[in-house]
């Protein structure tokens, strides 16, 4: 549904985007993530077409975005991080401009309005100035306003930045209503939400794509594997364990576990030390680190 | 052509639920009745030639404050983003933002036309001259929104916009008080370039056609401007 090609996108000399390639399937939701600054934002206007890639380009819906622009924009909803509201208007008649700028008019625009607006929590808030609204409801009306015209693809940008925890759930229980009915390509930076809302992940990291595929892929590809072993001896154990040629870092965990980190697996030698040395193994067992330990492993501490 | 419309009703819209096109209708009519006055009281003809003359000269100043929240404004509130992605031509939101203006400009003409009213009920006005001279004021406005717009498309800050709209505008008036400064040679080109020269016939009621098509290369240029800024800003 969403074929990322090689996209490059330079600022004079800075490159913002850098050669980032990946697909999305129908009805899909797929996080993209990364550190502030690090191009989700320039990517997903290259998918809106409202930026131009400096090199590469992407098929949405089944068009290509430099080419067929019209067609793209036609099946994508979009989400800015920050809605773009007139602050002047009414709810309703903001909509019903969106929906004009769509081509969907009169009678139709009514009924789609309506629908929106119930789906995204706004029943009765249509004569309200959209300047007058709290973040959250300017959240919803941004939404509304993506929805309308029900795209194939939604792109969301940063959808629960700025939300007080309430309506944080309110808009990610939406977001996860939409998933089978549109392809949504969701960017953040909280990573308990693409945990609750993605099947699948990209991470990039200063224009780069650092990894990318379904959550356990991801969680996978990170470079701290470790595992977790109890046995009852921990303290004399750590030692010998720690000589293991496999073997690059030992650490207690407490209560007799030990935390081992090794680049390859080290089990079966780690089994065989302790029948050796008679230890009495409770557990062994590999530890898929969470999104949060492979994003930081991914895109380094500092970010 | 109906994204057009779509883009002139919300431009309206915005207009008429704001203060602002009330602000600019009082103005300017308040602005014009002072003209009106004085222009009756000093010459004591019942003509509207000191009244046209000088808002005229006051549209360099109010158009470019009508004009510049248009592109500014929706750069700054992410709203250029929303019609960016929409499919809908930047040539018809360019027009659309346009003719909204010029429909204001309307409507504050419109409102002076008490005036002429008022000098039939007192006098015998030339209804032919008044006819050509609000002809050639609408021109004038239309080729001062097409400036203004072309101002607001180069910043994100209205202000700045309106600024730079009158800095940008008022040379196209001044030029054709300045021809005595300048050379010999310059002073034909120079009064050829400034707007009065070429609004002064529609006030004496001569509708000519060299000074229609100036007022539309004039719109074209700046309207041609405006697409060319914005497309350019997509790319830096």
């Amino acid at each position: 549904m969403v074929e990322v090609r090689n996209i490059t996108k330079r600022y004079g000399p800075f490159v913002a985007v850098d050669n980032v390639e990946f697909t999305v399937d129908k009805g899909q939701v797929l996080g993209f993530i990364g550190p502030n600054g690090a191009g989700k934002t320039t990517t997903m206007r290259i998918l809106t077409g409202f930026l131009p890639a400096s090199a590469g380009t992407a098929i949405v819906a089944g068009h290509d975005v430099f080419d067929e622009p019209m067609q793209v924009k036609r099946k994508v909803g979009y989400l800015p991080e920050t809605p773009p509201l007139y602050r002047e208007l009414t709810v309703g008649d903001y909509l019903r401009f969106c929906g004009e700028l769509r081509g969907i008019r009169g009678v139709e625009a009514d009924r789609r309005v309506g629908e929106v607006m119930d789906r995204v929590g706004l029943r009765g808030w249509e004569r309200r100035i959209t300047g007058s609204l709290s973040k959250g409801y300017r959240q919803r009306v941004g939404l509304a306003q993506a929805l309308l015209h029900k795209p194939e693809v939604l792109i969301l940008d940063e959808p629960t930045s700025g939300l007080d925890p309430a309506q944080v759930v309110g808009v990610r229980e939406l977001i996860g209503s939409l998933a089978g009915e549109h392809t949504v390509i969701l960017s953040t930076h909280i990573l308990r939400e693409v945990e609750a809302l993605c099947s699948h992940v990209v991470v990039i990291n200063k224009g780069k794509l650092s990894a990318k595929g379904t959550m356990e892929e991801v969680r996978e590809s990170a470079s701290a594997r470790w595992y977790r072993i109890e046995l009852n001896q921990a303290d004399a154990a750590a030692a010998a364990i720690g000589a293991l040629a496999e073997v690059e870092v030992v650490e207690p965990l407490g209560d007799g576990a030990l935390k081992v980190i090794a680049p390859s697996d080290p089990r079966a030698a780690i089994a065989r030390l302790c029948a050796e040395k008679g230890y009495a193994l409770n557990a062994l067992e590999r530890v898929l680190p969470t999104l949060e330990d492979a994003f930081l492993s991914l895109v380094g501490a500092e970010a | 052509m109906r994204t057009v419309l779509t883009i002139l009703k919300k431009e309206l819209k915005i207009y008429f639920v704001s203060p602002l096109a009330y602000v600019f209708l009082g103005v300017f009519l308040f602005l014009s009745g002072v003209f009106f006055y004085l222009g009756i009281v000093l010459t004591g003809e019942a003509s509207l030639r000191v009244m046209l003359g000088n808002l005229a000269i006051s549209l360099i100043f109010v158009l470019p404050m009508l004009t510049m929240r248009h592109f500014a404004e929706e750069q700054r509130a992410g709203t250029f983003e929303l019609l960016m992605t929409s499919p809908i031509s930047l040539a018809s939101l360019i027009v659309g933002k346009w003719l909204a203006s010029l429909v204001m400009c309307t409507l504050m003409l419109g409102g002076t036309l008490l005036f002429p009213l008022v000098l039939e009920y007192y006098g015998d006005p030339d209804w032919a001259i008044i006819g050509t001279s609000y002809l050639g004021l609408l021109l004038v406005c239309a080729g001062l929104c097409a400036g203004g717009l072309f101002a607001s498309s180069l910043t994100n800050d209205q202000v700045a916009a309106g600024m730079g709209g009158i800095v940008l505008l008022l040379p196209f008036w001044l030029v054709g008080n300045v021809t005595s400064f300048v050379s010999e040679d310059l002073q034909p080109i120079l009064a050829k370039l400034a707007m009065l020269t070429h609004l002064r016939s529609f006030t004496k009621g001569i509708i000519d056609t060299a000074d229609i098509a100036y007022f539309v290369a004039f719109t074209f240029v700046f309207l041609f401007l405006t697409y060319r800024t914005l497309e350019s800003r997509r790319w830096r």
